[in-house]
Formats: structure tokens, sequence, C-alpha cells
């Protein structure tokens, strides 16, 4: 029992530190926001921002919001070329220069194109423009509420993804555990090594399970490919990792009590070997192509 | 003189028009490529569109496609994809170039692009794509040497290790005169 517990706690302790994300060092960069707007003062939705930094020649970009404000961060120090266009306006081009990690806010107020001279050269080159290509609108436009979804169920898959390696470990041990925990000669240490590992493989399977579960679906998405495999396994691990740890504690117990393991009670180690199986078929199908 | 005035205007005439036509891209498979320890895959699109416009000999060409329209036979992965590039706020790869039109009829072509992609903008200098004309079609392939950094987009990666920064994008492209 010394062992089991000894074996809970440091999971208990290691568990925090398994399951948060690496601290990433953070870069001192800044942000830059503002609102675009009209002659006349009203908002300029999706009014194109382009901030070019001058030493690297690259460029940011962004397009404003129904309520004509855009933001873009994650830029580096330094002197930035900020241009500002919008249908209907003339393009604003304006300087500004960021200081590590500060929030500078550049507002541009956009003027009336100018008007074209009566005897000025014709002005019928025009570069096609994304409207000309025929698009659907909906295709074409920025859909921050979905970039959000997609952030969180990337977060949580990859936590998913984390925790399916980390629980391989004890999973592994369990099963290496078991070898010395169900015979006849076993001793009570080997069996009580085999439950801690096994509770501790079904705690960090639930963790694993919660990630998957709750990642965000995406709408109008079909699903196609080796994940199809990976989630029909999940229907054969699932309940299996419910039902092994039910029928081990009904062998665990016959064992206690000096009895054979009989009854339902010794599906145990088949069940507990098709689970972890179908598991690792799972964790196969998306690490290396069939 | 008259006379001569008029053959010339006749043979002016056609080269006028076409100097002031425009292309409109037929066909187009882009075809981007990543590498990684465990895997080697690629993504494909059919759905970009574009057109160029030209005038007094030059030619401005933009073509665009959406990000969600590539297809890696994995959902799972292509929508990995779109959210490490930023596709549901940038949906667009839009690919821009200008050109003499004269160069529409020589066999290698280097060409300057100009791509926004994933909220950036990265110029790739005098990129060779080979051209043949066929039947009054312009048939362009050639490869487009991106990279993750170009677009300052985080390697994705699986089994804690990622992808190789390099995602050449081949092309293939067939354009007819309007």
């Amino acid at each position: 029992m010394k062992a089991r517990g000894a074996i809970l706690c440091l999971g208990i302790f290691l568990l925090p530190l398994l399951i948060s994300e690496p601290l990433r060092a953070q870069a001192a960069d800044a942000t830059l926001s503002g609102t675009v707007t009209s002659p006349s003062g009203a908002a300029v939705p999706n009014a194109r921002v382009s901030a070019r930094n001058l030493a690297t020649g690259q460029s940011t970009d962004t397009q404003t919001n129904a309520t004509g404000v855009y933001t873009l961060p994650n830029l580096l120090p330094g002197d930035y070329e900020v241009s500002v266009s919008a249908d209907g306006f003339a393009t604003k081009v304006s300087p500004a220069t960021l200081t590590a990690g500060t929030n500078l806010t550049l507002n541009a107020g956009l003027a009336a194109p100018p008007a074209e001279l009566p005897n000025a050269p014709s002005s019928s080159r025009t570069e096609p423009s994304l409207q000309d290509l025929g698009f659907p609108a909906a295709e074409t436009q920025s859909d921050a509420s979905k970039q959000a979804l997609l952030d969180k169920r990337t977060h949580m898959l990859k936590m998913h993804q984390r925790m399916g390696l980390i629980t391989t470990l004890p999973l592994i041990a369990t099963v290496v555990a078991s070898l010395g925990a169900g015979g006849r000669d076993t001793s009570s240490a080997s069996r009580d090594l085999h439950v801690a590992l096994g509770g501790l493989t079904g705690d960090l399977y639930a963790i694993t399970a919660y990630y998957a579960i709750r990642a965000p679906r995406v709408p109008g998405t079909e699903t196609r490919g080796p994940i199809r495999f990976h989630k029909a396994m999940a229907w054969i691990h699932g309940p299996g990792m419910i039902l092994t740890p039910i029928l081990g504690a009904m062998a665990f117990d016959q064992k206690s009590n000096g009895q054979k393991v009989h009854g339902i009670a010794s599906a145990h180690g088949p069940v507990a070997i098709v689970t972890a199986g179908a598991f690792g078929a799972a964790l196969l199908s998306m690490s290396v192509k069939f | 003189m008259k006379k001569n005035i008029l053959i010339a205007l006749a043979l002016l005439l056609p080269t006028l028009a076409l100097a002031d036509g425009q292309w409109v891209l037929e066909e187009c498979t882009l075809t981007y490529h990543v590498s990684h320890p465990l895997h080697q895959t690629e993504g494909v699109s059919h759905a970009a569109r574009g057109k160029g416009t030209c005038h007094a000999g030059q030619c401005d060409f933009l073509i665009a496609v959406p990000v969600k329209s590539f297809d890696s036979g994995d959902s799972n992965r292509d929508l990995h994809m779109l959210q490490v590039t930023r596709g549901a706020e940038f949906p667009m790869v839009t690919v821009r170039t200008h050109l003499p039109e004269s160069s529409a009829t020589s066999g290698t072509l280097n060409v300057d692009l100009e791509i926004q992609f994933a909220g950036q903008t990265a110029q790739y200098k005098q990129v060779p794509f080979k051209l043949e004309t066929r039947g009054g079609e312009t048939h362009i392939t050639g490869t487009i040497p991106a990279t993750l950094s170009d677009f300052r987009i985080d390697p994705p990666s699986l089994l804690t290790m990622p992808v190789k920064n390099e995602i050449p994008v081949r092309v293939e492209m067939t354009w007819r005169p309007q």
C-alpha cells in the first residue's frame, strides 16, 4: 500500500507540471491599434491596414472591424510605415514608431479621393482587384469569431495530444506491472503497484479525453482521413478504460480474499489488453502514415 | 498616302486591341508540400481564380485562392492548417505580379511575386516558371519557394516535433486571353 500511496502522491505533484503549458519566453512585441474614420467621422469597416517595418521590409496586414477598429499585435519594435486604404477613400500613409511592450494608438481619418482633372491622362488602367475575381463575399471576409474558435480547438487538441503521450507511459508501466500482479504466486505489493499505476493511467486518460471531448467542433467540416480511425478507436478504448478498473477492482478483491479470480472479473486482463491496444492504435494513427 | 495610312492603321489595330486585353485563369492547381520527420504532406486546391489586365504592353496579374480550399485528405490537419495560418481572419491568399506582355511568348519566365497570406506580405524575386502556349491557351508551371517564416507562421508540430520551415508551393495554371 505504501508503494501505491507514494506513486499516487508523485502523480498528484507531477500532474500540474506535466499538463501546464511550457513557459514561453515573452517577446517584447508591440501592438498598433486605432480607429479608421471617414471625413464625416463615421467608422469605416473593412478598411485595409498595412504596417510595413522599414528595417525588415516585412508587412503585417489586417482589416478594420464593423466599428472601424483595427489591431495589429505582435509587431517588432521599430519604425513603420502604416498604410490605410478603403474603397471610396484616398489611401492614407502615416509613419509610426513602436517601442517594446507598448500599445500605440494610431487613428486614421480618411479623405475623399482627389477629383480627376478633366484633361488628365486616362485612368482606365486598373490593376485587377479581389472583387474582380467573383468570389462569394462570405469566402473573402474576415471572421474573427471563427478564428477564435479554431484557436481554442487547436489549443485543446494540443493538450489532448500532449496528455495522450504522457498517459502512454503509465499505461505501459501498468501493463508491465500486471505480469507480476495476476499470477498464482504474486505478492500484494505487486498488485498494489499495478493498482496505483492503473489509477494514475485512468486519471491521465480522463484528462486526455476531456480535452478531446470539449474541443469545439467547427461547423460545416466533414471528418476525413486518419482522424476517422482515431475516433473509431476511442469508441473501443473509452468504454475499455471505464470497464477495466471495475473488473480490476473485482479481481483485486477476489485475489485479496485468497480466491482465484473467477467470473466476470477474469475478463479484466483481456479487456485491458484490447483497451491498451486500441489506445496505441489511436496514437499511431495520428503519428504514422499507414 | 491615304492608302498607306489605312494599311498602317489596319496593321496596328489588332496590336492595340491586344495591348489593352485581359487574361483569365482557366484552370489552376496549387499544391503545398509540408515535411515532418514522420509525415510528408501535400495539400491541393483547385479553387484559385485569376485575372490579368494589360495596358500599353504591361500586364498586371492577380491570382487569389481561399485558404480553406486546400485539401490534404485529412480534415483534422486542414483545420489545424487553417488555424496556424489564421485562415479565418485572413481567408484569402493573393498573388500579384507585373509582367511585360511580350513575355507571354518566352519558354521560361522569371517572375517577381508579391504574396499576401496570413496577414503578411512577402516578395519573391525572379521565381522561374515554365511557359507553354497551346491552342490559344498558355500553360504555366513552377514552384514558389515559400517558407513559414516569410509569413511569420509558427511551425505546427506533431509529437513535439515541428514541421520544416520550407513549404514549397507547386503551381500549374492555364490562362487564356479574353
